[in-house]
């Protein structure tokens, strides 16, 4: 007969969930100071871009459009792994996500944060950012709100707001709990931010009422925000970019690389924290059906989006596609289906092989595989345009490298110190339960 | 004055409460504090909320207000590009949406701060109890505390309809 699990005491769940915001580890610190020194040489590299301009980079005509698209199209896409996970699973009152939605929405907020860096980058002259905000020129001029530049910052502004709020609603009680330890500048903060919370039911029923709107709010707000960025591109009339589908592809894709994302930090978090009771397998192995399931369905919606292009056979269009199959972007095309198709196929898709360890390097794979079809979706439409005679190529400089690689350092170094702030499990709303054998 | 109640089970403090309310006892005078958040049973201590209406009525005004703002920007200096209409709500209607929104969004946050009482001033001399957690499972929340407002001639019946309801404590706090 199988032994009952033991029950994980509440008092445990605190501690555990806890003891991290209180311990500086030495890989701990080694690690933030890595991220910090590849963040640093990004900024000096931006810095550069600023003082010699926009010909440092490999953009130029017909290319205007490089890695900074590609950063800000992946971005915004890996943002999309707390909405998914966090409202979904909400709205319909999934417990496996408890130990999940504060390390997803966490990721939210900071891949949009990030994500919304790379258009002032792009702008050349960040300091006229400003430019875009509602406000008329010195010749009375109006924003023109027709343009989808435009609807992008208004999507990115609302989502940023509805995922901060997302982020701090639930951790409001955990913060109130906080107060009553810790050091004075962390009882001042917690104290601050947690506005006086005492657990009255009042509070309690507003908390709840709240949230659950805000799922479906911002469930709303992510669906628009990525259809948005797709229409950045399907809004123009270039080959390969001009279609229908770009939408709920995009928003796909979008899914498919949170997810992945959400996997792989949790992977780490489970490891450096030592929180293998509430990181279980069971919470990967759902995760991992999940990611397999959208494996499935961005690789449906890459082979409609080329099977029509190629049946067309139109010569515009067929230009891009033979740049992509065949041409110079072969190569990442190539690696692109592999990585976002067959690895995770295989390792998921086996129930054998859906162990913590391959969802861990589906993953990855996913992550490099998502960026790599940002690459592909953005420059070999550029590369060849309607005019024949403007073809061109497009490879990065080491400078956008340096600022792409910047921006993983700063997302990995801002959820460090999110993770010795605050912690990364909901507590109040996780009770204790039985350990599971993993 | 205030009583505090301690109950071990939800069940128990469900009904101190329906005792406390049939002997007279305002729910508005009546507050349930635990570590995590308790449902009971409907009619038990209902909180009515305004939370979703206020939402509807902030995403209401705030696209209302976008739209019409997009429209006198656009006539204030009317610029014809390609052919195209000055205004047009497909044009527009993608921010429209985005500010309906981000209306929703500012209200239901607002909202939820007034109506939990976090930014509304309150009874500084009323004690806020400390629920103690158990190592409990089965959505058991653990503690609960009952805070009671009473009048002093009203406190003997409020502990004794606690004590019968299975309080496992019962505490009179602040002057009578």
């Amino acid at each position: 007969m199988a032994a009952t699990p033991d029950l994980l005491p509440y008092h445990r769940i605190r501690e555990d969930l806890f003891r991290p915001l209180s311990r500086v580890s030495r890989p701990y610190m080694l690690a933030t100071l890595i991220a910090f020194i590849v963040g640093a040489a990004g900024l000096v590299a931006w810095s550069f871009q600023l003082r010699r301009g926009m010909g440092v980079t490999g953009l130029q005509r017909p290319a205007f459009w490089g890695v900074y698209i590609v950063d800000f199209v992946f971005w915004i896409g890996i943002s999309h792994a707390g909405t998914l996970i966090s409202a979904i699973l909400r709205l319909t009152d999934a417990a496996w996500r408890k130990p999940v939605t504060r390390a997803a929405e966490a990721i939210t907020v900071f891949a949009l944060m990030i994500g919304g860096m790379f258009p002032i980058i792009h702008l050349g002259r960040a300091w006229l950012f400003y430019w875009l905000l509602p406000y008329p020129n010195s010749r009375l001029i109006w924003p023109n709100f027709r343009s989808p530049l435009l609807w992008d910052l208004t999507a990115i502004a609302t989502y940023v707001t509805g995922s901060v709020i997302y982020l701090y609603l639930p951790l409001i009680p955990d913060m109130a709990q906080l107060a009553q330890h810790n050091t004075p500048w962390r009882r001042r903060l917690y104290r601050a931010l947690s506005l006086g919370w005492t657990g009255s039911d009042r509070e309690w029923h507003a908390l709840e009422r709240a949230m659950k709107l805000m799922a479906c709010i911002i469930l709303a707000v992510a669906v628009s925000v990525h259809t948005v960025v797709a229409w950045d591109f399907a809004m123009s009339v270039a080959p390969m970019w001009h279609s229908t589908i770009f939408g709920p592809y995009f928003v796909t894709g979008a899914i498919f690389s949170g997810i992945a994302a959400l996997l792989l930090a949790m992977s780490i978090i489970r490891k450096v924290l030592h929180l293998e009771a509430y990181f279980t397998k069971h919470t990967f192995n759902r995760l991992a059906k999940l990611l397999l399931l959208m494996c499935l369905l961005w690789f449906y919606f890459t082979l409609a989006e080329n099977l029509t292009v190629w049946y067309g056979n139109e010569p515009k269009e067929m230009a891009v596609f033979g740049a992509r199959t065949r041409g110079h972007y072969a190569p990442y095309f190539w690696t692109m289906m592999f990585l976002n198709f067959v690895v995770p196929f295989v390792l998921l898709g086996v129930r054998r092989l859906r162990t913590i360890a391959n969802a861990t390097i589906a993953s990855v794979s996913v992550l490099i595989g998502m960026w790599l079809e940002r690459f592909v979706i953005v420059v070999p439409t550029l590369t060849n345009p309607r005019l024949p005679s403007a073809s061109s190529f497009y490879a990065p400089t080491w400078i956008e490298v340096a600022i792409t690689a910047a921006t993983f350092a700063a997302m990995a170094m801002l959820y460090m110190i999110f993770a010795k702030l605050f912690p990364i499990i909901a507590v109040w709303e996780f009770k204790p339960h039985p350990q599971e054998d993993d | 004055m205030y009583l505090i109640g301690e109950f071990h089970e939800k069940a128990a403090a469900a009904a101190a409460i329906r005792s406390l309310r049939a002997s007279g006892i305002a729910p508005a005078d009546l507050d349930v504090f635990s570590e995590e958040p308790v449902e009971f049973p409907r009619g038990v201590l209902d909180r009515p909320s305004h939370l979703s209406l206020v939402s509807v009525a902030g995403a209401i005004v705030s696209g209302t207000l976008a739209t019409a703002f997009i429209w006198w920007t656009q006539h204030d200096y009317k610029l014809v590009t390609g052919g195209m209409p000055i205004f047009s709500f497909w044009a527009t209607g993608v921010i429209t949406f985005e500010m309906t929104m981000l209306g929703a969004i500012v209200a239901n946050f607002g909202w939820f701060l007034w109506e939990s009482g976090l930014v509304r001033r309150r009874d500084r001399s009323a004690p806020i109890p400390a629920p103690t957690p158990r190592p409990v499972a089965g959505g058991d929340p653990g503690s609960l505390c009952l805070r009671v407002r009473c009048r002093g001639n009203e406190a003997a019946q409020a502990i004794d309809a606690m004590r019968s309801a299975g309080a496992i404590d019962v505490q009179r706090r602040g002057e009578a």
